[in-house]
């Protein structure tokens, strides 16, 4: 696939997500800020956000797990990830947040474990098409360089 | 009066890829050119955002350090290390972010100002900021919408 065809792919792709609600402005910002200096930003965000979310939905995951649960514990890192999530422009993960916050104000175990159901179906649906998105990128790249 | 929002960007995003890129950066980032050095210290124990904050704030060339503990935010004040921003999350390890916030504008001086910014913009996150005098209170993200005029103004002074 040439250079042309394949930054036309990217483009699209990213316009989906942000049709789908899958992300919103803030991550038009974070691309605005890769550059020169900073060649590899989008990556290295993507990667740093996934390692964070992956994180926090386990803590989450194995605070739930307990019998008795330490709300307060689990709604610092529903805050957590609900900020990571507005900082990367995950916009549905972020919504999804808000059912566990909901929920853990509520001390409603049921309820937590649904909203961490829709939370990790959010999250494994971003992170696969990130990982799309990541390949697009890099593919541009390499071509770019090639090209040199 | 401190204003809290989302942030929201009504450009479009249909813009053409390459070119649009530049344009992009130019609206999306408000090039603005500051006259004196500011020093920012971040308080953030989330490095996805740490990350984020710290590259938007240099790309306005801004001198910024982050800590991700309130103890140490706290260290580095009362060691002599002078700031013109002190950027502020309420969840922090070791001391919270808001007791931190708190010493550190105390030993920092007259002139600096305080940014809050929180993923969850209750009232009463308002109100715990609010409380220990935060000059700007955002709901995250940080965006050049909110930081440019903060900026402007630390600049003009």
């Amino acid at each position: 696939m040439d250079l042309a065809a394949l930054k036309t792919q990217l483009k699209n792709f990213v316009q989906s997500m942000f049709e789908e609600g899958v992300l919103d402005n803030q991550f038009s910002q974070i691309q605005a800020l890769q550059d020169s200096t900073n060649p590899n930003f989008v990556e290295e965000v993507i990667t740093l956000f996934c390692n964070d979310a992956e994180r926090i939905i386990n803590e989450i995951n194995r605070n739930l797990g307990y019998q008795n649960v330490d709300f307060s514990n689990l709604d610092s890192y529903v805050h957590q990830l609900k900020g990571s999530s507005s900082s990367i422009g995950a916009n549905r993960l972020k919504l999804a947040c808000a059912n566990l916050r909901q929920a853990s104000d509520e001390r409603n175990k049921e309820g937590c474990l649904q909203a961490l159901q829709l939370i990790t179906c959010e999250y494994c649906l971003l992170r696969r098409k990130f990982q799309a998105l990541l390949h697009l990128e890099r593919s541009i790249v390499e071509l770019e360089t090639n090209q040199k | 009066m401190a204003p809290t929002s989302a942030s929201g960007d009504q450009t479009s995003d249909k813009d053409n890829w390459d070119n649009g890129r530049l344009a992009r950066r130019q609206q999306l980032l408000t090039k603005i050119v500051l006259r004196n050095k500011l020093k920012t210290i971040v308080f953030n124990g989330d490095t996805t955002c740490r990350v984020l904050e710290q590259v938007l704030l240099r790309s306005y060339g801004v001198q910024t350090q982050c800590v991700d503990n309130g103890r140490d935010a706290i260290a580095l004040i009362a060691f002599g290390a002078k700031f013109n921003l002190i950027i502020i999350k309420k969840i922090l390890p070791i001391i919270n972010g808001l007791e931190a916030g708190n010493k550190a504008d105390s030993l920092n001086g007259s002139g600096c100002k305080i940014l809050g910014v929180t993923a969850c913009s209750g009232e009463s996150e308002r109100q715990a900021f609010m409380a220990i005098g935060v000059d700007v209170f955002i709901e995250k993200p940080l965006d050049p919408e909110h930081l440019v005029p903060i900026l402007r103004e630390l600049d003009g002074e």
